[in-house]
């Protein structure tokens, strides 16, 4: 059973608070992505977990054993965690041989080298680089190193994978291609995995839950689907989702017993099956989100009067393939909206209007009241 | 970007040319031309305070390998080599892996350990003159305190130990720049490798053994070649230490012999024919080694 | 434990006589006296002057004609750049031996024998080949793109080096200088062969020849090595960094 369990930890470094009070579960087999903007503290609570930094409090957990209590003055050496760690730059040792790369967690702990040669030769041919097993690390391309450094992981069948943003120094096709093999690989592997990344779209790809980190504080842990469709926060709602969600500064009134969110330069009459704590928000000032894929053209018969359009006007509009990134102006707001199509162009006025189920509303301080 | 020949004369290219026309003339006088000229003098049979120029042939060369003084400074340069060169080495590592085993204090070690190879050879040559004194020297002092008095050798005054005292001083001086050198490969190496390292088992002895020093052998080699054209070329040091040792040639090396024999005994022919075999076996330890680094620079 | 010669050099300096018979050498001394120093400064004023004068000059001109080497080595393709490298290496590493008596020959048909002069034109060649390594090293992390931006401005070689490379060479200098300064001073050889009288003897001959005449005041060798290696000990504190860095180059190609 290979469950992580973190409570409390914090560390700094100085005066720098780099990691603050998390705490945190993370289920045996599954696929755990932390996810943040550099310096957020991804990477220092995965060193922490690996054992390769003290902590200042805390404890964590890995399995039923405590392997680090900065409390009662426990850690557990790096090597005794049964855990591996794939680097950002791999870190394999050029002086030797993909083989003996490879095998060099199985030589340190003087297996047999009848069993070293089987475990390897099965983990090479796992991940496709059986051909290379004499070469030397500087004769090989990024994505085979890269492919070492998994393998020196996998060949101890650790209870649990590190990883620290592996795909960062690949080429943006071979980085689509490993994201689905490295995915494929944990569920054959069925191995608990923390990934830490940057990167949000390899996160919501890849992940079953995510845990978004902004300097040192937990944002928001959940799986792609909540993050994406019910993020807690201002940041998370921000950070998640490619071309970012659309933000506006609004206060929320009530007329004739009619909540709506008064945009200055527009009004967005609210649906009638709001949560009854959003009242207490009335003449607060609020955030409305809306994401762009949310937002549409409104064709409708001639005539009607629909009473969340919205007049704006095309400044740009950018073909991305498969889809129009439009850049419109609601008065001075800026909004992106994508759409399939339109038969507008630029600097020309469209109606536009919003899904209201999908609308989020956040407090200016950064809490979120629905949706 | 090479100039076609007509364009060769350009005024640019004129004034390229004279930036680098007084360097070249210079080391190619000084460095080039006056080795050929030593050739040609060891080629001759010039004895005396008269130059001459009667080409003799090898003569001089074969007078040199019968001469027993001559085969005796070989003789001590190859040992010295061989004592001096590994004992440094591996003492500059030891040195360089304790550095960096201690987090605490390595700015101030490093430039304690240093520091006697910025002094001049004659400095410290004196330096341990004082120290090998057999009656008043520190080293058979301190024995004396500790109640070896007995051993007291007579350290540089005794033809059998003689030639290791010297070694001894020499890798006291040398030992600090070997170890630099390892230090800055140690520091090369990537911290990532070794959290990697740290991970997969391989700790403190383990991981100097598997992973840090099968890594250093670019400073070595670099290390290996500066000690050995030092051995090869030591003369400040013997000179003022022992001025060739004790009953006549003990700690003797080419150098100072060619010294003594062009200078002291106007033998120049002589001499210039002890310094050309000394360039050659220079050559033959650099070339290769400069061939190598420069293929290595292409990487 | 590892200074323990330099700690006797400092504790014999300042021993008297008595002291020396008296005391044992890792003793600090019971009487102090700076008459050893003063009587070794006598001997050793002049030498340590032309030291202080022939270091200096040639340490200037090497660092000089380096850095121009290596700024021609980088910056401006000629045919002959690589192999007049390599030439230039096979210097660093040359024995001098291989060229001492012509070198004595040249310099006494220049006129130069047993004078200062030799001595800077000696150190200062010789120099060339080391101070080109490191300025040739250095300038090569300068990107081309800025030669080439100063090239399309309508800058000539000489522009160019006096404006943008010259402006960024501090590093390189000190560095330079404070190695090439620590191996002339330290430097015997050419010392012993090319000066025979005080006009022109360096401290280090100076220091050697100490040994000879007072055989056994001790004290007075041991403030001689001190006043010499005085510079060096600067040198050493202040500016101690840059020697590293020097001593690194060597082994530092590319």
């Amino acid at each position: 059973m290979a469950s992580i369990t973190i409570k409390n930890l914090t560390k700094k470094y100085g005066k720098t608070v780099a990691v603050k009070d998390l705490n945190l579960q993370i289920e045996d087999k599954e696929f755990f992505v932390f996810l943040g903007p550099s310096g957020c503290g991804k990477t220092t609570t995965l060193f922490a977990i690996a054992g390769l930094i003290k902590i200042d409090s805390g404890e964590i957990w890995i399995g039923d054993e405590l392997v680090t209590s900065a409390e009662q003055g426990i850690h557990k050496p790096p090597h005794e965690r049964e855990i591996s760690m794939v680097f950002q730059d791999y870190a394999i040792y050029p002086h030797m041989t993909v083989f003996n790369n490879i095998a060099f967690p199985l030589q340190i702990r003087n297996t047999d080298k009848h069993e070293i040669e089987g475990s390897v030769k099965k983990t090479a041919e796992l991940l496709g680089i059986s051909q290379l097993l004499d070469r030397k690390p500087r004769q090989l391309s990024g994505g085979q190193r890269q492919r070492v450094a998994l393998g020196r992981a996998i060949v101890r069948r650790p209870k649990v994978f590190l990883m620290d943003e592996p795909l960062a120094n690949l080429d943006a096709k071979l980085r689509c291609q490993t994201r689905t093999e490295l995915k494929k690989l944990q569920l054959e592997l069925k191995v608990t995995t923390i990934y830490v990344t940057h990167d949000q779209v390899e996160a919501m790809t890849m992940a079953d839950r995510i845990m978004v980190q902004k300097d040192g504080v937990t944002e928001q842990i959940g799986t792609p689907d909540e993050l994406y469709n019910h993020p807690s926060n201002l940041f998370v709602a921000g950070f998640i989702g490619s071309p970012e969600m659309n933000f506006m500064d609004c206060t929320l009134f009530e007329e004739k017993k009619e909540l709506y969110l008064d945009a200055k330069e527009f009004r967005i009459f609210l649906p009638a099956k709001m949560p009854s704590e959003l009242r207490s928000y009335i003449g607060a000032e609020l955030i409305m989100g809306i994401r762009p894929e949310d937002i549409y053209e409104n064709i409708c018969a001639e005539g009607t009067v629909q009473e969340n359009a919205i007049r704006m006007t095309i400044d740009l509009i950018e073909p991305v393939g498969p889809y129009l990134l439009l850049h419109l102006k609601a008065g001075r707001i800026p909004l992106v909206a994508t759409v399939k199509d339109t038969k507008a162009k630029a600097s020309q006025e469209v109606v536009m209007a919003m899904d209201l189920g999908k609308i989020h509303i956040f407090s200016k301080e950064t809490t979120k009241a629905i949706i | 970007m090479r100039l076609p020949f007509r364009k060769v004369f350009t005024r640019e290219t004129m004034v390229n040319l004279l930036f680098v026309l007084p360097s070249l003339v210079l080391v190619g006088y000084f460095v080039y031309v006056l080795i050929g000229w030593n050739v040609v003098v060891s080629l001759t049979d010039w004895k005396g305070l008269a130059p001459s120029y009667n080409i003799v042939g090898f003569g001089q060369y074969v007078t040199l390998f019968q001469d027993p003084e001559f085969l005796t400074s070989l003789t001590n340069n190859l040992i010295l080599i061989l004592l001096f060169v590994p004992s440094s080495l591996a003492l500059g590592l030891f040195l360089a892996i304790l550095l960096d085993s201690k987090v605490r204090g390595e700015g101030v070690f490093r430039n304690i350990y240093l520091l006697p190879f910025s002094l001049s050879y004659v400095i410290t040559a004196t330096l341990w003159l004082w120290m090998y004194n057999p009656k008043e020297g520190v080293i058979n002092t301190l024995l004396r305190t500790i109640g070896l008095g007995f051993l007291q050798p007579g350290w540089t005054t005794d033809p059998n130990i003689a030639l290791a005292c010297v070694v001894l001083a020499i890798v006291w001086q040398f030992s600090g720049y070997t170890m630099l050198i390892f230090s800055a490969g140690i520091k090369s190496i990537p911290e990532s490798q070794v959290m990697a390292a740290e991970v997969d088992g391989a700790t403190g002895l383990n991981l100097y053994r598997r992973v840090v020093v099968p890594q250093l052998k670019t400073p070595a080699l670099s290390a290996f070649v500066v000690l050995m054209i030092f051995a090869l070329k030591v003369f400040d040091f013997i000179y003022v230490l022992t001025g060739g040792g004790p009953a006549g040639y003990a700690t003797y090396v080419v150098p100072l012999l060619m010294f003594r024999n062009t200078f002291r005994m106007d033998k120049y022919a002589n001499g210039a024919a002890m310094a050309t075999l000394l360039f050659l076996l220079a050559l033959v330890i650099v070339v290769p080694y400069l061939y190598l680094s420069s293929r290595r620079e292409k990487d | 434990m590892f200074l323990l010669p330099l700690w006797t050099d400092i504790t014999t300096t300042f021993k008297s006589l008595n002291d020396l018979i008296n005391t044992i050498p890792v003793q600090p001394p019971l009487s102090p006296t700076i008459e050893p120093m003063i009587t070794a400064f006598n001997i050793m004023e002049r030498p340590l002057l032309n030291s202080l004068t022939f270091t200096v000059a040639a340490t200037i001109f090497s660092c000089l004609l380096g850095s121009i080497n290596g700024y021609a080595l980088t910056k401006i393709r000629f045919r002959g750049s690589n192999i007049m490298f390599l030439l230039f290496s096979i210097g660093i590493f040359l024995p001098y031996q291989a060229v001492l008596v012509p070198l004595v020959l040249t310099i006494s048909r220049l006129g130069l024998y047993n004078s200062l002069g030799g001595l800077i034109l000696a150190h200062t060649t010789y120099g060339i080949t080391i101070t080109t390594l490191l300025f040739r090293n250095f300038y090569g992390l300068i990107p081309d793109s800025l030669i080439m931006a100063a090239k399309t401005d309508g800058a000539g070689t000489w522009t160019i080096y006096r404006r943008i490379i010259l402006p960024l060479s501090l590093l390189p200098f000190v560095v330079a200088a404070v190695l090439q300064f620590t191996s002339i001073w330290n430097d015997f050889l050419f010392g012993v062969t090319l000066a025979r009288g005080l006009e022109a003897m360096p401290a280090s001959v100076a220091l050697a020849n100490l040994k000879g005449t007072t055989e056994f005041n001790w004290n007075v060798q041991m403030a001689g090595a001190l006043w010499y290696a005085l510079p060096i000990l600067l040198i050493y504190l202040g500016l101690g960094k840059y020697l590293i860095r020097g001593y690194m180059a060597g082994a530092i190609k590319g």
